[in-house]
């Protein structure tokens, strides 16, 4: 009964060609790779993806909530045509991006996390998924959204992406943005890099075991350091809570 | 009719200004507004030049083509050009449109292109 | 004219902080008025360029003031640019060479990061003249990379040498736990290899990622005092005994020669002339590397090197910490990062820091005679210092 139920709750996963993986060389000299996330490692992500839930600030706990339901539902058999790509530096997880395919020719970017800041990494992430979707997949158009500031400029500016404000967008259904074919490949030489095939003994590593990242984005130590309009324009309760945390009491 | 951008030529002494100042710069004697308008010519010489690509909020554009251009009369001016490969030294000519757009106001600067 | 000393410094980690723009000042003035030893200051100068626009915060140096509890104390904010913080050093020089005064309490102060990239970019693009340069969406950035531009033609300087001061810089930052960037990075990942045009992306060509100082938030503070006062309060002796400040042309075009540097030469000149020293006196030097090609052109211009040789004495390591005259050695503001207001301060606080001995991994040995120049607008009002350590 139980087995019967699953079969139609579960959906059914359409042929996705794999994604190749690629190795590039960062600004700080270190190596990074990018490749393709089995289902089973899922677990392995979400206890990263987790944490970020909490820091406020730069969409980290917009972008963390939605990517953790993402991939929970991805491992969970109730997310159709996920894919999901991890960005590894020396086997330390340094980005997780992953996107949909609609139909064979149209994909659907969901998000690009980056748990390592101040070296680009977010940029290398979104442009590979760009590839998979265009060059890996062979879709013709990429429907994409951005939740911050610097993801509009740098992608719906930057890539000059078209508008296809018709389709609301699965992420809270605002308008897309659509990159096409012809617009990624004019792109291509400036956005996207990386060198294939991978090394082995640098591929081995990145796929043994998906490493903690060394420096991820942490919640501000200080109640008040918190973006304070958010949650108490006053900041009064902020103040209260830090005094507690400090085991002074607010009434002397 | 074309617009121009004027440069401000002192009347006591004749000392050519871009842009305007209320002293002038070389005899410093000019009373209140003691200039006549002058345009500036419209053809000169690439100086330097850019291609700007983090462009402030004001900016939908991608990339911007800024540089400074020494005018036929020896001034020099900074403007957008609209040129795809700048070299140092091209012979660029300008023309007077909009170079800024902030909600409902439009600002009318110089954009160079190849003479 | 009396001798002016700093008796006090304090500074916040330079970063993106979430804290209000008053709480930043203060806890830079507060670490610098423990330093001194000192709970009462005679007057107070804020440093800051962006807080009514930004932060919508007026008369800032009566909100510092009254955070501080300094009341009565008389408090002036002071507006100049990006040369905020060279400015403030030299009203609070000017109170207590005067005699009017004999402790002032100079911080200086920024909180970009209260608005998005590209609203920050706009807000400094302000300083630009408004009619010739403001309107065609030019940005400092855009002047920097079209002087770069004329650099290379004239000197022969290369973007290797722009990535060479970047890298220095962002590096040096590593030995100093206040600065913004914390992340080491090599020539080959921002130049040599293939991947290196999107690690080091163009901002304004001929200028990069890694040629522009990042946009942060932060504060520093120093207390000048006069001579007695210092006796008294028995700190390290370092006195100011340069202060330069010239100013050029507002549109970057109208400039004699496109090339030159002529506020940063004066306002060097007037400095060294004051103290009665030369360039070659100086231990260790902090320059305005908003960009790197600032810290090549303002190291010829102040005189360190000749017109035209910057970029050859960096080849050579003269620049960096251990050779001839080491610029930057705290990350500069490509490492330590820019919060525009409080720059100015920074960079006295980290050449007070290298006198007093105490910059760790990063102390220029036996330095006695440092040198700061702050650049405001593009090259039209530069403020420079020389402090000198008294036995």
């Amino acid at each position: 009964m139980s087995v019967d139920l699953e079969k139609i709750l579960r959906p059914v996963d359409s042929p996705m060609a794999p994604y190749e993986p690629k190795y590039m060389v960062l600004a700080s000299g270190e190596v990074a790779v990018v490749r393709q996330v089995s289902r089973d490692e899922i677990p392995d992500l979400l206890k990263h993806v987790e944490p970020l839930i909490h820091v406020e600030r730069d969409y980290y706990d917009v972008v963390a909530s939605r990517v953790y339901a993402e991939l929970l539902g991805h491992y969970q058999y109730r997310f159709q045509d996920q894919y999901v790509l991890a960005v590894q530096i020396d086997g330390e997880l340094a980005a997780i991006v992953n996107g949909r395919q609609v139909t064979p020719k149209l994909g659907l970017s969901l998000h690009t996390l980056a748990l390592r800041r101040g070296l680009r990494i977010g940029a290398h992430a979104f442009a590979a998924k760009m590839e998979y979707h265009i060059d890996g997949l062979g879709h013709d158009e990429v429907l994409i959204v951005a939740e911050s500031p610097i993801g509009f400029r740098r992608w719906m500016i930057e890539y000059k992406l078209e508008k296809r404000f018709d389709i609301p967008h699965e992420l809270g259904g605002v308008p897309s943005w659509a990159l096409t074919r012809e617009l990624f490949d004019r792109a291509r030489a400036n956005l996207v890099v990386g060198r294939r095939p991978v090394p082995p003994e640098l591929l081995e590593k990145a796929m043994e075991k998906i490493l903690p990242p060394s420096d991820p984005p942490t919640p501000a130590m200080d109640p008040l350091a918190a973006t304070r309009s958010k949650y108490d324009p006053t900041a009064t309760a902020l103040v209260e809570q830090r005094w507690e945390m400090e085991g002074r009491s607010s009434d002397a | 009719m074309a617009r121009e951008i004027y440069a401000y030529q002192c009347r006591l002494c004749g000392e050519m200004h871009y842009p305007f100042k209320m002293v002038c710069k070389n005899c410093k004697q000019n009373d209140f507004f003691e200039f006549d308008t002058v345009p500036l010519p419209k053809k000169g010489n690439l100086l330097t030049f850019t291609r700007v690509y983090n462009l402030p909020a004001q900016y939908e554009v991608a990339t911007l083509g800024l540089g400074i251009v020494e005018l036929e009369n020896g001034m020099r001016m900074l403007g957008q050009i609209d040129i795809d490969e700048p070299k140092a030294g091209m012979a660029v000519v300008g023309s007077v449109e909009i170079v800024r757009e902030e909600t409902y106001d439009h600002y009318y600067g110089m954009v160079f292109r190849k003479a | 004219m009396r001798d002016v000393y700093v008796a006090g410094i304090g500074i916040t980690t330079f970063t993106r902080l979430e804290y209000p723009l008053v709480e930043i000042a203060s806890y830079a003035s507060m670490m610098a008025l423990k330093d001194a030893g000192i709970t009462e200051v005679d007057h107070v100068y804020v440093a800051n360029m962006g807080a009514p626009r930004v932060n919508h915060q007026t008369a800032l140096a009566s909100a510092v003031v009254d955070s501080l509890s300094l009341m009565p104390a008389g408090a002036a904010a002071i507006e100049n640019g990006p040369a905020s913080g060279g400015s403030a050093i030299k009203a609070g020089f000017e109170a207590i060479a005067s005699g009017m005064h004999d402790v002032v309490l100079v911080a200086g102060v920024e909180r970009m990061r209260e608005v998005n990239n590209l609203e920050a970019t706009d807000f400094v693009a302000t300083l630009t003249h408004p009619i010739a340069e403001y309107i065609y969406g030019v940005t400092l950035p855009a002047h920097a990379a079209m002087f770069t531009r004329l650099y290379m033609e004239k000197y022969g300087v290369t973007e290797r040498h722009l990535a060479m001061v970047g890298m220095k810089n962002q590096n040096a930052a590593l030995n100093n736990v206040w600065a913004h960037l914390q992340q080491e990075i090599t020539l080959e990942g921002i130049l040599d290899s293939e991947e290196a045009m999107t690690n080091n992306p163009y901002v304004a060509e001929p200028l990069r990622f890694f040629d522009a100082c990042p946009v942060s938030d932060g504060g520093a503070a120093v207390i000048l005092v006069s001579k007695e006062k210092a006796k008294e309060l028995g700190r390290p002796l370092i006195k100011i005994s340069g202060v330069g400040q010239a100013t050029d042309t507002h549109a970057v075009h109208e400039r004699k020669e496109p090339t030159d540097l002529l506020a940063v030469r004066k306002a060097a000149g007037d400095a060294f002339a004051m103290a009665g020293k030369t360039p070659e006196d100086v231990d260790v030097a902090e320059l305005h590397d908003a960009f790197t090609i600032l810290e090549i052109a303002e190291s010829e211009e102040v005189g360190f090197f000749p017109k035209g040789e910057g970029h050859l004495a960096l080849e050579r390591g003269d620049t960096a910490l251990g050779g001839k005259i080491p610029i930057n050695v705290g990350g500069g503001l490509k490492g330590r990062g820019h919060p525009v207001g409080a720059t100015g301060v920074a960079q006295a606080w980290e050449i007070v820091t290298q006198l007093r001995g105490d910059g760790g991994k990063r102390q220029v040995e036996g330095a006695e005679v440092g040198f700061t120049c702050n650049f405001g607008g593009f090259g039209n009002n530069v403020v420079c210092l020389v402090f000198e350590k008294e036995a």
